[in-house]
């Protein structure tokens, strides 16, 4: 450490690794924060609070190495690279998924909140913050994620060239880095435990839209499968969490219209997607009563009909005829047949724009998230200050 | 008064009419002045995004282009999914020339008028929590609610993602809490009330949506509720329609009324019942109006 003194570039190491020790390296901060702890051999469970000094620039994942060096030997959580690259540590902050090392503690105690972590949702607790990550990884796996060759020899013998435009669509897969914070706040998968889920379909995408990958159509038959891209509740929850822009609720959007472009649209979740095209060029608006025939076919929709009469007496079910058409709705369908000549159908057409939506990805509000109801109930129920 | 571009959406059209009568009633006394859209179409839903991208961005395009040509700088929706698809397609135009310039062309070939980008798409819900609207509303809101306990359900697509949205927290709204309150009603806090009610999917995989749809129902009932409000007609049609096939399906029997968010506030302003329309929910809104007229 002291040969590298002199280099302007260097790291403070001393600096850095003295911070934790007595706080002789810059101001501190008085730190609290409770802790679910937990054992899956005992079943033990409890939360626990914690006091300790931590210098202020200390993130979540400092305060727990701490924590875990002066006060509890026995705390147990994943860490590895602390620079938001190797996914291990991800965890709930107030009942919500983050990376440890990404969380930076001094607004939230200069807000003089008291914030509970505990393990990621959707995943079996191993003990305290470690979850068994099998079936994430089980997940994973059954995506294939690796290049499957197949595609065209380039003609003039040299590299295969793939244009920036193609590698747009999977632009912000790629940044996955396996955390599973999105798993952890899947609405469908606390649901539908075999939902594939938000990461494993987001490198799914990542798959389908690489050039140079052979197996598209295959890969989108395996993903069109009952726990696959229709099971999403489009609860944006994956969007908001990911802590690497990921978005895999656009991953799962963009599959969809692959698969429709492709022609894969035997699900009902398709077929509910395509109808909703067919309205728009018809009448304008969603043909509504039509919808449930549409979707789930007609043997399906008369088992329905007991279910539908009820809310037909309430009028909910809009007679079909006459149509309620929009005014100028020819405008609608003319669009619909110019951009059926513009090459813009798949996921080629959702990325567009997107250019100024990667300018606001990595937005960082800072802060403790919101009160839990394991949390100490005589505390404030809305932080509106927090911001 | 406030001027803005209305843009009701399918179902206020359609199976939730009470969500359309009971906002145009309910407009003026909260200062807004709605110019209805008339040649517009459905925003797609999602859906449309997810079969047709491109076409989905031209439908939207051609709802902003009709908002801009009234004049007003505002396009107001009732509903959490056409808040989304409307400004989730505004920020791509707005904030790629190219595109906004392929696709005004496209609308000029169709007759439609160009777009400039100069609208901005607000939820009923943003324009009456804060500024101008919530005091009007405070001063509209005159029989109140008498303590009436009132579980807040936000629905997703008006809070996530927050950077198309970004109204408030995500994860510690506060707009109908505020709203509750201003009405004299009392909010009941419940984790659910953030999270998804299934309706996307309660077509394509009915079982893995009821799973969903349980939640904030049976968390509303564990905290008292007397009603859950909500600004999303989507959201209302699972909470309200769906509660019999939860029943069917678990043996629970919620009866949990379920307000529009123009229809909570309408109750307080005092509108009428042909403006209210609660005849046409599945659930019965009865306990509520009986609580009140003790």
């Amino acid at each position: 450490m002291e040969a590298r003194d002199d280099d302007e570039m260097a790291t403070a190491g001393a600096q850095l690794l003295m911070a934790a020790g007595n706080g002789s390296s810059g101001p501190t901060m008085d730190v609290a924060l409770k802790i679910w702890r937990f054992d899956s051999e005992t079943g033990e469970r409890e939360l626990k609070q914690y006091e300790v000094e931590a210098p202020e620039w200390s993130c979540l994942l400092d305060v727990l190495d701490i924590v875990k060096d002066r006060v509890d030997g026995t705390l147990s959580y994943r860490k590895s690279c602390r620079m938001m690259i190797c996914g291990s540590c991800g965890m709930r902050m107030d009942g919500a998924a983050v990376l440890a090392c990404k969380e930076r503690m001094k607004p939230i105690v200069d807000a003089g909140h008291v914030p509970v972590i505990s393990a990621m949702g959707n995943l079996p607790i191993l003990k305290d913050l470690v979850v068994d990550m099998g079936p994430f990884w089980d997940k994973f796996k059954a995506m294939k994620p690796w290049l499957q060759p197949g595609f065209d020899e380039p003609a003039d013998g040299k590299e295969y060239r793939v244009s920036q435009e193609r590698m747009n669509v999977i632009h912000k897969e790629a940044l996955c880095i396996n955390c599973g914070c999105c798993v952890s706040e899947c609405n469908s998968m606390e649901s539908d435990p075999e939902f594939l889920g938000p990461q494993a379909l987001a490198k799914g995408m990542r798959f389908v839209g690489d050039a140079r990958d052979g197996a598209t159509v295959e890969r989108l038959e395996e993903y069109n499968s009952e726990h696959g891209i229709w099971d999403c509740t489009r609860c944006y929850f994956c969007n908001e969490r990911c802590p690497k822009g990921v978005d895999p609720r656009d991953a799962i959007a963009k599959l969809g219209a692959e698969s429709i472009k492709h022609g894969i649209d035997r699900d009902m979740g398709a077929k509910h997607a395509k109808w909703f095209v067919k309205s728009a060029e018809t009448t304008g608006w969603l043909r509504e009563t039509e919808l449930v025939p549409k979707t789930q076919g007609i043997v399906s929709s008369i088992k329905e009909m007991k279910f539908a009469m009820g809310l037909a007496r309430k009028g909910k079910v809009p007679p079909p005829f006459p149509p309620h058409v929009a005014d100028r709705v020819e405008e609608s369908r003319k669009l619909r047949e110019l951009t059926k000549t513009q090459g813009r159908d798949g996921a080629l057409g959702i990325v567009q724009g997107e250019r100024g939506l990667a300018r606001i990805e990595h937005t960082d509000r800072g802060g403790a998230r919101r009160d839990v109801p394991e949390t100490d109930p005589t505390e404030p129920p809305v932080l509106r200050d927090l911001s | 008064m406030t001027t803005v571009a209305y843009y009701k959406g399918c179902l206020a059209s359609l199976s939730a009419k009470e969500l359309d009568t009971s906002t145009q009633a309910l407009a003026p006394k909260v200062g807004l002045d709605l110019i209805e859209l008339e040649s517009v179409t459905c925003c797609g839903a999602g859906d449309i995004h997810e079969a047709e991208p491109d076409y989905y961005l031209h439908l939207n395009a051609r709802i902003l282009a009709y908002a801009e040509a009234t004049g007003s700088d505002t396009l107001m929706t009732v509903c959490n999914v056409c808040t989304l698809n409307l400004r989730q397609a505004n920020f791509q135009l707005q904030n790629d020339e190219a595109l906004l310039a392929r696709i005004n062309d496209n609308l000029a070939t169709v007759g439609v008028p160009r777009y400039s980008g100069g609208v901005e798409v607000k939820h009923l819900l943003w324009l009456i929590a804060e500024g101008e609207g919530y005091e009007r509303l405070k001063e509209a809101a005159h029989k109140g609610l008498k303590g009436l306990r009132v579980a807040p359900f936000y629905g997703c697509q008006i809070l996530r993602p927050s950077k198309l949205l970004g109204f408030e927290d995500p994860d510690r709204p506060w707009s109908l809490e505020a709203i509750i309150e201003a009405c004299g009603g009392e909010p009941v806090d419940y984790p659910a009330k953030i999270k998804c009610c299934g309706f996307p999917i309660i077509q394509a995989r009915e079982e893995t949506a009821l799973g969903e749809l349980i939640q904030p129902l049976e968390q509303a009932v564990e905290a008292g509720a007397d009603a859950m409000v909500t600004p999303c007609p989507l959201c209302h049609l699972s909470l309200d329609a769906w509660q019999s096939k939860l029943k069917k399906a678990t043996g629970r029997d919620f009866k949990m009324p379920i307000l529009h968010l123009s229809q909570l506030i309408g109750v307080a302003a005092g509108l009428t019942d042909s403006e209210l329309k609660f005849k046409r929910h599945v659930v019965s809104v009865g306990p509520v109006l009986e609580k009140l007229a003790t």
